[in-house]
């Protein structure tokens, strides 16, 4: 997953579409996130290279919407809705999952897990 | 010899030049004298240039750029409103004069000329979309051209301004939330709407002289720089009101040093635009790229223009007759109290039931597919029937109204065509009542910064294992503020705060323990500043909420210290920062002292949850947003030992309502006895995890 900016990148990734949940005025959905282009990389626990300023997932409410639909912490958010989420930044990233008129998001994640399952099943 | 003390009664000749002198003298007097409505315009203008002078002290002496901003908005609002009366008061005498003429001309024909009612005139939910640049949306570095625009909305003689909004280039859409209700207004109403603003960032005297000198010269402006002068500030001509010295003459518009609104554009809406909906209408836009306010406008606003008639929500006639519906064969008249009111006659059984509330008898709809006849004289009455017809659905159906006297019918036939001719004037707006809602008094809460704060949505869960987390972090803590005060030094982060401090001034600082951070990263972070500027006011801002809200560790420990201590408000002034390890040194034998007798009741998340709940109070915003995503989270489920859970668990403390809710469930691991006994292996990793998310290093967000 290391990724150089410019150049195109190449990851396997899974398609995770969490169903909001109201509460009250809010819709939520029940992760938080970390990072963003204009926070710093090397902060993120989550990340493999340190210079990846993606969005990562980093904490997961038990139970909540993205619990239930199989979102894991840790995993980096390549795309919301089409939009693209590596070279956003934190709050673009935010509003982005969080636009009141959409009920569903169709988030495209990555993990290191996927690959190793990917490169697993490919040695086989 | 006419003596001047002395009234002597003498004989004039008619059609005497003397005569003629004198109607005329009389004529010229009525024409400025005043009349009840002068006064009252006289009024409001004289409390429009009191407001106007009150405007220019305040900007002259306001040092702050909001303030400046919202006094020279007050005194362009003021400076129109008097425009706007003067040229009303001008109209009015015109109206005079022209009537006496034509009274002395012609004979004044009978006044056959119906007015169409009334009504109220209501705007709101304005929106100007902007068209920023990709380039300048995107670009996010560089400063931020900002502006300050409001808008004037004009009807009639009816001014008022919507309150003033900042819009730079983040902004997508100028709002303005006010609504705003016109009470007198005509069918065939102009509301002008204009949208001014003013560049705020600039020095505010034309180029930088100084103050006191801009003062001076604007003060001894002669006679003709000054006409100048007054032409260039004001949108429009000001023609200066000359009359027998009823009413002052305009006065120069003072030219104070100060932010000025420019009109950047201009739409007028009349009664074809009113719809019960938004609607987008067009903008004139006036000015362009090179001008300092100029903003890069889509062209269009869209608003919701709403108009409710007189007709349409007042009683326009009301009176005892008797209905008769045809085609039932009924031959018996209903005594019934009818109102005409909106788009029916609802007839009544008795007069009190309009009081009580009670439903009506029947209802007639008087639309406009109704048609309204005098049917021939009934044979057994003296009076005129009125026959209304209606087509319901295909069929027609007519009911036959008849009343006690000519005068009544004819009164009805009236109240009748009057209701007519307003239903046709008012056009769409008869239809359907449409709905106005009165602006309401309260001031709105106070604005949380435009990005909001990151913080609001963090759900603040409960904690199963508080107490043992607790416990923990204090330990952590109390470890890294030995060190903290060995060492001496700043955490990197405490420079933004250095940098933000003007705005979290005047709030104690004793959280610094709270604040001393992870010493493992510490030395890492010191060269980096990983904040940009744009950020760096956030994060100053939000400083005092992060501390409070995010984070498990800061909020414990600053819950207990506020709820044992009475620390009003935690917060940070990082500059006196030398001082604080003295400061410290007292607090942290005491917290260790408190963290035992905590331990001690057994309260673990209880005392946490109601220190939090404490912390909570003082800052509104966060707790309200925060109660909202947390039922979710306070239901947790017993622990499972996975690092995904303990970690949310652990790593939040729960608001002030499911504080209560939240203390249920101890994990058997919360048994610790000691504060400051070793962690388990799992425990460090989770701590570490749980220190490396900390949002103090690094952003994080929940949505």
């Amino acid at each position: 997953m290391s990724y150089i900016p410019g150049q195109p990148m190449t990851a396997v990734a899974q398609r995770i579409e969490i169903q909001k949940l109201r509460q009250g005025d809010h819709l939520i959905l029940g992760f938080s996130i970390g990072g963003g282009i204009d926070q710093d990389p090397g902060q993120n626990p989550f990340s493999e290279d340190k210079t990846d300023k993606g969005i990562y997932v980093t904490r997961i409410t038990p139970g909540g919407p993205a619990d239930v639909a199989g979102l894991v912490m840790g995993d980096k958010i390549l795309q919301v809705n089409g939009w693209d989420m590596t070279m956003v930044t934190h709050d673009q990233a935010r509003k982005r999952l969080t636009k009141k008129k959409e009920d569903v998001v169709r988030l495209l994640v990555t993990r290191k897990s996927l690959e190793k399952a990917v490169k697993q099943s490919m040695s086989h | 010899m006419f003596c001047r003390n002395q009234t002597a009664r003498a004989t004039v000749a008619r059609g005497s030049a003397l005569e003629m002198e004198i109607r005329r003298g009389k004529f010229r007097n009525s024409v400025f004298l005043d009349t009840s409505q002068d006064s009252d315009l006289q009024k409001k203008i004289d409390h429009e240039i009191r407001m106007r002078d009150g405007a220019c002290k305040l900007l002259a002496a306001c040092s702050q750029r909001d303030q400046a901003l919202e006094a020279a908005k007050s005194l362009q609002t003021c400076s129109t409103r008097i425009l706007a009366y003067m040229s009303e008061l001008q109209r009015m005498k015109e109206a005079q004069v022209m009537q006496k003429v034509t009274r002395r001309s012609s004979d004044a024909g009978p006044m056959d000329d119906r007015m169409p009612c009334k009504g109220k005139v209501a705007i709101s939910d304005l929106r100007i979309p902007l068209m920023w640049k990709d380039t300048e949306y995107f670009k996010n570095k560089g400063e931020l051209h900002r502006c300050a625009v409001f808008c004037l909305l004009q009807l009639g003689g009816e001014i008022f301004d919507t309150d003033m909004v900042i819009v730079d280039r983040t902004l997508t859409d100028i709002c303005f939330d006010n609504a705003i209700v016109f009470s007198d207004a005509s069918p065939g109403f102009e509301l002008r709407v204009e949208l001014y603003s003013c560049c705020s960032e600039d020095d505010y005297s034309a180029g930088s002289t100084p103050r006191k000198l801009a003062s001076k010269l604007s003060s001894s402006l002669g006679r003709s720089s000054g006409k100048k002068l007054r032409a260039s500030m004001e949108p429009g001509p000001v023609s200066p009101v000359s009359n027998g010295g009823a009413s002052p003459l305009l006065l120069p518009v003072p030219s104070v040093p100060g932010p000025k609104y420019h009109l950047l554009a201009h739409t007028t809406l009349t009664l074809s635009h009113v719809q019960d909906s938004f609607r987008t209408h067009d903008l004139t836009i006036s000015g362009n790229e090179e001008c300092s306010y100029w903003l890069p406008l889509y062209g269009s606003m869209c608003c919701r223009l709403a108009a409710q008639p007189h007709c349409m929500t007042q009683k326009m006639m009301s009176g005892c007759l008797k209905v008769k519906q045809c085609g039932a064969d009924l031959q018996s008249w209903t005594k019934v109290y009818a109102v005409l009111k909106g788009t029916s006659l609802f007839c009544y059984h008795r007069q009190e039931d309009v009081e009580a509330n009670v439903e009506p008898a029947f209802t007639i709809g008087i639309n406009k597919e109704t048609r309204i006849r005098a049917a021939e004289k009934d044979p057994q009455s003296k009076v005129q029937n009125i026959c209304i017809s209606n087509q319901y659905g295909g069929e027609e159906v007519t009911h036959t109204l008849t009343t006690d006297s000519r005068e009544d019918t004819h009164r009805w036939m009236e109240a009748f065509w009057q209701h007519f001719y307003d239903m046709s004037q008012w056009k769409q707006c008869c239809d359907d009542l449409m709905k106005i809602e009165l602006p309401s008094l309260r001031k709105p809460a106070p604005a949380t910064p435009k990005q909001g704060s990151l913080y609001h949505e963090m759900v603040i869960e409960s904690s199963d294992d508080l107490s043992s987390s607790v416990s923990d972090i204090l330990a952590r803590r109390l470890q890294e503020l030995e060190l903290r005060s060995q060492l001496g030094t700043s955490p990197t982060w405490m420079s933004l705060f250095e940098e933000n401090s003007p705005k979290i001034v005047g709030r104690p600082r004793p959280c610094t323990s709270r604040l001393s951070g992870h010493s493992p990263c510490t030395p890492h972070r010191l060269p980096r500043s990983p904040v940009s500027p744009h950020r760096c006011a956030q994060m100053g801002l939000l400083s005092s909420d992060v501390s409070l809200t995010s984070d498990s560790d800061s909020h414990c420990s600053t819950s207990l210290c506020s709820h044992h201590y009475g620390w009003p408000e935690p917060s940070s002034n990082f500059p006196i920062l030398s001082s604080s390890p003295s400061r410290l040194r007292p607090r942290t034998l005491s917290l260790d002292a408190k963290l035992s007798t905590l331990r001690g009741r057994g309260l673990g998340g209880g005392g946490v949850g109601g220190g939090g709940g404490n912390c909570h109070c003082s800052c509104q915003p966060p707790s309200s947003s925060l109660l909202g995503p947390s039922p979710i989270s306070s239901r947790s489920p017993r622990l499972q030992h996975s690092t995904q859970t303990t970690l949310s668990c652990s790593s939040s403390t729960s608001s002030s309502s499911s504080s209560s809710n939240s203390e249920c469930s101890h994990s058997p691991e919360s048994s610790e006895g000691v504060p400051f006994s070793r962690p388990s292996p799992v425990r460090r990793s989770l701590r570490n995890l749980r220190a490396r998310l900390d949002p103090r290093n690094w952003l994080q967000s929940q949505v």
